[in-house]
């Protein structure tokens, strides 16, 4: 085998912070509007926020790597989502249970997980089945229209990388298939990375036939750390043991096992849902043929499968990138590459990255990092 | 017999009722089309063995719930029964489907045969199996054409309207013969089983569901 | 030339991608919001309850009368008519209204149910059917959208399943 490239020098100091000064100045722009309304814990929670994801960004750019700090967002994000929302619903209700005085009232806070399940009915019937406001109705979000709204946002920007840099859900398998050191099973039949798309079938068409949003009542694993339809008879009971059951094993114990995002490489529909958009990105991740040995180190990094012996011969991902740059930061001869659509492969690697982490680490710090900075202020004013 | 008016009557009920027979049907429907091969004569194949029996299903209903005058209020009880069967057997049926789809992907993936389920010397093909059950699944356009085709004076007469009603939803399925200019790859069929796998899960819970709680 | 116009291309939608990123909170995010919710979509009614029809008044309170809800494609709900009693605040400790729910002139049902002095405390109502259209109801809680009685807010709805 070729040997790997040397490692490469940091870039300086100065040109990182340079580089990173339009991220400081977007997250001052995020993080002050409220200033004057704010209280005590949200504020030091804005300033830990914005300090950490322009100290993230700044070692993104002097270590040359994507993943590894991007991964830190990630899993705080993850982690804190549960925390301000969990939070939020039993100050509002008292339990995390939605009981259904609040799905009449239309204050379901709507994810943006069931968006392609709504797209066909509503195309249909002009009806949204889910028990949602479509303007804000005094609930906990801004309703569906805001959820619609960003989600629409994001993609235009980034395809599927909301799955690495908006998700509120993904950092916690990503966190626990950080944990182990090596995978206790290495090797997954790929044809399971197909899952997704059956599940989207599948809940798309049972939406459609029964009226409700499939996914959400049978099969959603993150119901665990957000809310839950509260049983009112055995059908209820068995819903709920089936996302306790989802979320223990996909987001939990096989992450562990296997250090992959086994809940996004082999089930989440919304995921498969996502990868439609990465035909319309302009930013994607390609392979040099001219210096691939192929090692296919690439592939085993993937959390997700999205790299396999063909694709690689072809000298690109499939359409399940996530765009989470593991890849590229684990490919030993700089093969594979962040790419601009049209451009020429591995002409300016760098600048293709760039280009689109300004955009990505601008919608993470406006979406993501909202988010944190609420769990985070949660935490704050319980303690302070 | 029925009359002119009947007839249009039937006719206009199946064309109105035809998406919502589409959307119940669906979930057993396209993913089987899906995991069949390219090919649009054998898309025509699929449809036609799928509508006859789901026919067979909607006159045999139409004959037997006309005899013991069930048409239009078919006891609660007996309801429950018949749907939580029919969903068990749905869940059955698209078990099996799944597994044969994989047994014949092994042999060849370019067969020009229908998938088909069932044991000894003559397996049905699985459309003529599912579209039978999803024709006596008694769904709300179906049940809507039952309290109408009660007014009939005889059971020809019941049969008849029936048969019209199911001419009028029919329409409403023809276009997915179109699903055969999908070329199929070994992906696509992959996707196919899985699905149907989890929605066999759901009509399989749903019918046990409903025995449990008579139980 | 082909490549480089094509890069071009390229580069000039990236720029426009970081563009968009940055005009998303202040631009591009209030517009797709407008854009979805001048769509003309509505909540499916089986969790809404449909819209208002008229209203009845009574001693204090008033009864507002919703449009039918029918069940779309396969739910497994009936067709129900959901009645708000409101403001809740205003009710006596026990309710019972005969309601004329079709405006025909003719009672359809009686509605009766208590009104604990807690708003938490869970609801039972009982309706007597006297009109066939409308199913009876016996100490119904709030087990199923097309049956059930809840408070929201401060009214109270009591949705009573009609016979098709």
């Amino acid at each position: 085998m070729a040997k790997a490239l040397p490692v490469r020098e940091p870039r300086s100091i100065g040109r990182s912070l340079l580089l990173t000064l339009p991220i400081a100045l977007w997250s001052a722009l995020m993080f002050t509007p409220n200033w004057a309304h704010a209280n005590r814990s949200f504020r030091i929670a804005c300033l830990l926020t914005g300090g950490f994801m322009v100290v993230l960004f700044f070692l993104m750019m002097r270590t040359w790597k994507t993943y590894r700090w991007r991964r830190w967002f990630f899993v705080a994000l993850g982690l804190l989502f549960p925390v301000g929302f969990i939070h939020n619903v039993i100050a509002m209700r008292g339990t995390m249970g939605i009981p259904i005085e609040e799905m009449i009232a239309g204050r379901t806070p709507f994810c943006f997980i069931p968006i392609p399940l709504l797209i066909v009915p509503a195309a249909l019937t002009k009806t949204l089945v889910f028990p949602g406001s479509i303007l804000p109705n005094g609930g906990m979000t801004g309703g569906m229209a805001a959820m619609a709204g960003i989600w629409l946002a994001v993609t235009i920007v980034v395809g599927k990388g909301w799955c690495s840099y908006a998700c509120f859900f993904g950092g916690i398998e990503e966190g626990m298939a950080a944990v182990p050191a090596k995978a206790k099973v290495p090797i997954i039949d790929s044809r399971w990375r197909l899952g997704p798309w059956a599940v989207l079938l599948a809940m798309v068409l049972l939406s459609l036939a029964l009226f409700e949003p499939a996914y959400c009542m049978w099969l959603c694993p993150f119901k665990a750390v957000s809310e839950y339809v509260a049983a009112r008879n055995s059908v209820g009971l068995v819903q709920n043991g089936i996302f306790i059951l989802l979320f223990a094993t996909l987001v939990m114990a096989l992450p562990l096992l296997t250090k992959k995002r086994t809940q996004c490489a082999f089930f989440c529909p919304f995921g498969a849902f996502q990868s439609i958009f990465n035909k319309t990105s302009v930013f994607e991740v390609k392979i040099d043929r001219t210096r691939c040995t192929p090692c296919v180190l690439c592939q085993k990094s993937c959390p997700t499968l999205a790299l396999n012996d063909e694709s690689i011969a072809r000298g690109e991902t499939l359409m399940s990138c996530m765009k989470c740059g593991a890849c590229v930061d684990a490919c030993p001869k700089d093969a594979a590459v962040w790419h601009i659509r049209g451009t020429e492969i591995a002409a300016k690697p760098e600048r293709a990255r760039l280009m689109f982490l300004y955009a990505a680490w601008a919608m993470a710090v406006m979406f993501g990092g909202t988010i944190i900075a609420e769990g985070l202020a949660t935490i704050l004013h319980l303690v302070l | 017999m029925a009359t002119g008016f009947a007839f249009g009557e039937a006719l206009g009920l199946g064309l109105a009722s035809g998406p919502a027979c589409v959307a119940s049907c669906g979930p057993v429907l396209i993913p089987s089309l899906l995991a069949e091969h390219t090919g649009l004569r054998l898309h025509a194949r699929y449809l036609s063995a799928f509508l006859a029996t789901r026919l067979l299903g909607y006159l045999l209903f139409a004959g037997v719930a006309w005899e013991v005058g069930a048409l239009v209020s078919l006891p609660a009880p007996a309801r429950l029964w018949m749907f939580a069967i029919i969903h068990l057997l749905l869940g059955g049926a698209l078990l099996w489907y799944a597994y044969r789809v994989g047994r014949e992907c092994q042999r060849s993936c370019a067969s020009s045969q229908l998938v088909t389920i069932g044991a000894g010397k003559h397996p049905v093909p699985g459309a003529a199996v599912l579209g039978f059950l999803t024709g006596v699944s008694l769904c709300p356009p179906f049940v809507a054409a039952g309290v109408r085709a009660a007014e009939a004076a005889t059971v020809a007469g019941a049969i008849l309207f029936f048969a019209v009603f199911f001419v009028g939803t029919s329409v409403w399925f023809l276009p997915f013969a179109g699903m055969g200019w999908i070329r199929r790859s070994e992906a696509v069929i992959t996707v196919a089983r899985m699905a149907m796998v989890l929605i066999a899960a759901y009509y399989l819970f749903s019918g046990l569901a409903i025995l449990i709680r008579r139980f | 030339m082909l490549k480089n116009w094509s890069a071009k291309f390229g580069y000039t939608g990236a720029g426009l991608t970081v563009f968009a990123a940055i005009l998303t909170p202040f631009l591009l995010y209030g517009l797709f919001t407008n854009a979805f919710a001048s769509l003309g979509l509505h909540v499916d009614e089986m969790y809404s309850g449909g819209p208002k029809e008229r209203t009845i008044p009574a001693a204090g309170y008033s009864i507002d009368i919703h449009r039918q809800v029918s069940p779309h494609m396969l739910q497994r709900e009936k067709a129900f008519v959901q009645l708000d009693w409101r403001p809740a605040t205003a009710l006596p400790s026990h309710v019972s209204d005969v309601v004329d729910i079709d405006g025909d002139g003719k009672p359809d049902v009686r509605v009766s149910f208590d009104v604990p002095k807690d708003p938490k405390a869970p609801l039972r109502v009982d309706v007597d059917s006297l009109n066939p259209r409308y199913q009876a109801m016996h100490n119904v809680g709030k087990q199923k959208f097309s049956e059930l009685i809840v408070r929201v807010d401060d009214a109270i709805l009591v949705r009573i399943p009609v016979t098709q």
